[in-house]
């Protein structure tokens, strides 16, 4: 066999441990949809009205929410995602895995491709409910397939926030630190509000939003239809956001697997 | 090779210096043939732990040569992990995997055919009397039970050599001895074995040879019997009573005259209630010493024998005695720690 097909063997065994370590323990899936769930029911009641404002441009606020509490579902999946690593750390695991005949890369692959799958089904299931509630999904099944991916990736890519602290600081307490940056950059998005009801200078900033973008093409994909420019975007927002976090986790991988 | 017996582990002027400026290792040199059940005897902080590391590929050594199934640590750190299974001083266990998963993924990365894995894995837990609990998660095993878990997840994939950092380490004595039933099981299905301890008894029960660290150097190695006689004498203590009902002064009086020139009596030394002999290999002393007593005047009412302890191995070897642990742990303390 090949170094690489060794290679996805070994990540495909890690993360069947990854995988097996978070579905059983069932406050991990369950509190990941309760919340943007929670937000989703209550928001679009207590702002019902809101889509009234110009730059709304009608529909209900329900549909207008969906988009943002399915990237929310993907950040929670992911917020904490760092410490699993730390504490096999910790607990001299990783260790044990660094001295089997494999490649140090694997050990990481192993955490972070789960991630994607676990992501994809957490934001599918929040679609699924939104959807359930009365939210549309323009482009249908394969758009609604097209969400949940794109929620997937940016769980991914916004797991370095979590990656990073707890590579780098090797404490738990500090593993939080980057990840609640989620708050702020999202609120600061267009989950609640279209960029037309910003103040000047944060459509500026909204511009360089990676949440922002990732929000505006699942959106596109439920109310709209197919946007290439508006996916595009996204892409290229989660591929760059993905490329600075996990250039730093891997060095400083590499720095606490040396 | 050369007619000679193949060491698998070759250790020459070793040196580990951390970016503290500790010198953890400071030129140790040692050898372990092939099958032998070797041993590094030291307090906490000697460079066991450092050493056992190093020869597992976990850690790069400052200066000096390693080589473990004749490669280089350095060169070939890959090869040898194939070769090699590690039990760590702390067990690591995954708490949320159960027995059996937990030996299979360790199989899988070692590259363990799956049918041979089925077969192999069925076979380490009913060894390590896991067997009923292979189902369970591993989070509830008791500490016995983790250990056993642990150590057979270092074995699924038959190593050549076996490292044990501190084995034993927090078991209670019944699995402690449990355990060392394992350790020479293994090792007579021919497995080479590395153990750290700071257990003499431990050193002593297992190895054919061991060596004595402090301070990172080895302060001298040979069999446990070669140190323990290296020390000196066994300390036997003779509770007396007089049979004439004179008293012990007569009974001590009686039995240092019948042990007068008696070749292995190094010192004798009188107590409250009878006498402190101090004996050269009093195990096979013994029965010459109770026929010199036997006779009129001495009555043996009660006998303790205690062989030098690490203690006093160390003491002999080092000067001083075995030191206060260090709070010198490594602590996280976040992004300005």
């Amino acid at each position: 066999m090949t170094t690489l097909a060794w290679f996805g063997l070994d990540a495909f065994y890690l993360g069947r441990r990854t995988i097996r370590r978070f579905y059983r323990v069932p406050a991990n899936p369950v509190g990941i949809v309760l919340y943007p769930l929670i937000q989703l029911v209550v928001f679009s009641q207590l702002y019902k009205d809101i889509v009234q404002l110009p730059g709304f441009g009608g529909g209900s606020y329900l549909a207008y929410l969906a988009p943002g509490q399915i990237a929310f579902t993907a950040f929670f999946a992911v917020a904490w995602s760092g410490s699993a690593l730390l504490s096999d750390y910790r607990i001299g695991y990783l260790d044990k895995l660094r001295i089997a005949p494999i490649s140090r890369y694997a050990i990481l692959a192993g955490e972070l491709v789960p991630l994607f799958v676990e992501c994809v089904v957490m934001a599918g299931i929040i679609l699924i409910l939104s959807v359930l509630l009365g939210a549309p999904i323009a482009t249908g099944l394969l758009g609604g397939i097209g969400v949940a991916l794109l929620g997937g990736a940016f769980g991914v890519a916004w797991a370095g926030t979590s990656f990073v602290p707890a590579l780098v600081t090797k404490n738990e307490q500090a593993t939080g630190t980057l990840a609640m940056l989620f708050f702020p950059v999202a609120f600061m998005s267009t989950a609640f509000v279209p960029a037309a009801l910003m103040p000047e200078w944060l459509q500026v900033v909204n511009a360089w939003n990676p949440i922002s973008h990732v929000i505006e093409a699942m959106r596109s994909l439920m109310t709209v239809g197919l946007e290439w420019d508006v996916l595009g975007r996204a892409v290229a927002a989660i591929l760059l956001l993905g490329f600075v976090l996990h250039a730093v986790t891997l060095w400083a991988f590499r720095r606490l697997t040396a | 090779m050369n007619g000679e017996a193949m060491a698998t582990v070759e250790v020459d002027e070793l040196v580990k210096v951390y970016a503290g400026g500790t010198r953890a290792v400071d030129g140790v040199s040692f050898a372990v043939d092939e099958g032998e059940f070797f041993g590094f005897l030291g307090p906490n902080g000697a460079g066991k732990t450092t050493t056992i590391r190093i020869l597992a590929t976990l850690l790069r050594p400052t200066s000096g040569r390693a080589r473990v199934a004749g490669l280089d640590v350095g060169a070939d750190p890959g090869a040898i992990r194939a070769r090699i299974g590690f039990a760590m001083q702390a067990v690591a266990i995954d708490p949320l995997a159960t027995g059996r998963e937990s030996l299979e993924l360790a199989g899988r990365l070692h590259r363990v055919p799956g049918a041979e894995l089925r077969q192999r894995v069925d076979e380490l837990l009913e060894l390590m009397a896991l067997a009923d609990v292979a189902g369970r998660y591993a989070g509830t095993y008791s500490g016995g039970m983790r250990r056993r878990l642990d150590l057979a997840s270092a074995l699924v994939h038959r190593p050549a050599v076996l490292f044990l950092d501190e084995p034993t380490e927090g078991l209670d004595p019944q699995s402690r001895s449990a355990l060392w039933a394992e350790l020479r099981r293994i090792r007579e299905a021919g497995t080479t074995m590395f153990l750290t301890t700071h257990y003499m008894e431990e050193a002593d029960e297992l190895c054919d040879r061991i060596a004595i660290i402090d301070r990172g150097r080895i302060v001298v190695s040979g069999t446990p019997g070669e140190l323990k006689r290296s020390v000196g004498a066994d300390t036997v203590e003779l509770r007396l009573v007089g049979e004439s009902g004179d008293g012990v002064v007569h009974a001590q009086e009686s039995v240092a005259r019948r042990l007068e020139g008696f070749p292995p009596l190094t010192s004798l030394e009188r107590t409250e209630t009878g006498v402190r002999l101090a004996l050269v290999e009093a195990g096979s002393a013994i029965p010459e010493l109770f026929r010199r007593l036997d006779g009129d005047g001495v009555m043996i009412r009660g006998l303790s024998m205690s062989e030098p302890t690490l203690a006093d191995v160390f003491l002999r070897y080092t000067g001083h005695e075995i030191r206060a642990e260090e709070a010198d742990q490594p602590i996280e303390l976040g992004w300005w720690g």
